[in-house]
């Protein structure tokens, strides 16, 4: 059973097919060794990408003294707070505490963690594990995120679509632009563009998004 | 309005008493509207939104008043007085923070190396050694001694890494001072205080003391190693989930370099000094 909000893509038909999964952030927004925030529903994240390259969704509060773990630093496999250095490696598993380096840590302390996977270079979220990988978009390449200051739905309607997973044309570029619903009322909106475009086309491309985000935005302002 | 609960009754800083001017600073104590000024003769005035006069001490260099009665005398702090300490107001910062985790924050040493990198402490100098800590019930107030720990450059006037001593003591809620290793004079301590004017339950604005024994550094130069220090704490400050300080076991996990900070929930706790606190384990 699908839950109605649930996000959906498109199959190979161009029918929509549900994913459990959330689009977060762009793969090249995070390069090896950093840590950004990310948002999941109700879920603050702490998504980072180690020095070998894996990604990692976690909650964004470190449990010692709750300091966000996406202003943290990362060395090799671990994400470190950046309150005390706490670190942290596998499963989310704290493997080091600075004050006390003869301390084995205890294995209760923990750090909640997400699924989260790429494709066609964008990461994804998901708070269980989905049975599926996330969507991939075969020729598209991720060109740039944006926050906007209006409700997923009329981003959507703006790009002429329903859901998650739309496909457009703006600029002249056929698109897929990935919405993600964030807190106050507010939407991430991931955008993906033919992998061959020329640098001026995507220019055009990002002046045609920011001016959709001030129109959306404008609407929303006017409407409240 | 929150409950102010037992804190109602204590002390605050709301101003420097030196930048007083007669049009005054208008400003919040515990999220009631309140007005600090010179009268005519100069003495420093606090009232509250409908005019009326709070109670006013004027001490370590701030204007200090309560929106209750308080009970007890402000705390004292008698290294101030000896002859020869400079005395140092660093002015105020404004952190969006629960006024308690401000205390804490200041009560702890294992940032150090992390958040005040090179200048407080440094990698791999990471160690918190056991130090002891006691709530003192005749003067009822939190004490930390025996607290040790390696600094790059612990002051103004350190000059290359010195292991550092501390003590560290509570005296108010919103309060803490802290006496450290005087590099220029090795038998006395310097004292640097912290004064937290709680202006909402998670707004507060933070005025940093000191009395220092130190004849060579610009007084300029003090402020601002001073501010620099907090405004790489406020990094912190401002990113804590929750905002509120959590005082019941189970939503935060700390180890025996934060016992300081145990025995400061516990004492607040204990009297009731809830206003920016978490009660119950969300």
């Amino acid at each position: 059973m699908i839950e109605s909000d649930a996000p959906v893509t498109l199959d190979d038909s161009g029918d929509t097919v549900p994913t459990d999964w959330t689009p977060a952030a762009l793969s090249d927004d995070i390069p090896a060794a950093s840590a950004a925030p990310g948002q999941l529903g109700a879920h603050d994240l702490a998504i980072w990408r180690s020095a070998s390259g894996r990604i990692a969704a976690w909650a964004d509060r470190c449990p010692h003294r709750g300091m966000r773990l996406s202003h943290g630093f990362v060395r090799g496999e671990r994400l470190s707070c950046i309150y005390h250095g706490w670190g942290y490696g596998e499963g989310g598993r704290c493997v080091r505490i600075p004050a006390h380096p003869e301390l084995a840590p205890p294995e209760a302390i923990r750090v909640p963690v997400f699924s989260a996977a790429e494709a066609s270079g964008v990461i994804w979220v998901a708070e269980d594990a989905p049975d599926s990988p996330p969507p991939e978009f075969p020729g598209l390449a991720a060109f740039r995120s944006l926050q906007v200051a209006a409700a997923p739905e009329a981003v959507a309607a703006a790009l002429g679509g329903t859901g998650t997973v739309i496909e457009a044309t703006l600029a002249g570029l056929s698109v897929v632009a990935l919405i993600q619903p964030l807190r106050d009322g507010a939407a991430g909106l991931h955008l993906l563009a033919p992998e061959d475009s020329d640098p001026a086309a995507l220019d055009a491309l990002s002046a045609a998004v920011e001016a959709l985000r001030r129109r959306v935005e404008a609407a929303e302002e006017a409407a409240a | 309005m929150s409950e102010l609960g037992a804190m109602r009754d204590q002390w605050y800083p709301v101003a420097m008493t030196k930048q007083l001017t007669a049009q005054g600073r208008d400003t919040l104590l515990m999220g009631a509207p309140i007005r600090v000024f010179a009268d005519d003769g100069g003495t420093p005035k606090v009232t509250d939104g409908a005019g009326r006069a709070l109670p006013v001490i004027d001490r370590f260099g701030h204007v200090w008043t309560s929106l209750g009665q308080p009970e007890k005398d402000l705390f004292t702090i008698p290294e101030v007085d000896q002859p020869g300490r400079r005395l140092v107001d660093v002015g105020v910062c404004r952190v969006r923070c629960s006024p308690l985790r401000a205390v804490e924050n200041f009560l702890d040493i294992a940032h150090f190396p992390f958040v005040h990198t090179d200048i407080l402490g440094s990698e791999p100098h990471t160690e918190v050694e056991r130090y002891e800590v006691e709530i003192r019930d005749d003067v009822d107030e939190v004490w930390a001694t025996k607290v040790k720990f390696f600094q790059p450059q612990a002051a103004k006037s350190a000059e290359g890494g010195i292991t550092t001593d501390y003590m560290y003591r509570v005296c108010a809620p919103t309060c803490s001072v802290l006496y450290k290793t005087c590099p220029p004079k090795p038998e006395e301590w310097d004292v640097i205080a912290l004064f937290v004017q709680p202006l909402t339950e998670t707004l507060c604005d933070v005025w940093p003391y000191m009395a220092l024994y130190d004849d060579d550094a610009e007084m300029t130069d003090l402020i601002h190693f001073q501010q620099m220090i907090f405004v790489q704490d406020r990094s912190v400050l401002e990113n804590q989930l929750p905002a509120l300080l959590p005082l019941d076991p189970g939503r935060e996990i700390p180890t025996r370099a934060d016992m300081t900070s145990i025995a400061y929930r516990r004492w607040l706790k204990r009297h009731g000094f809830t206003y920016g606190a978490q009660l119950v384990a969300a």
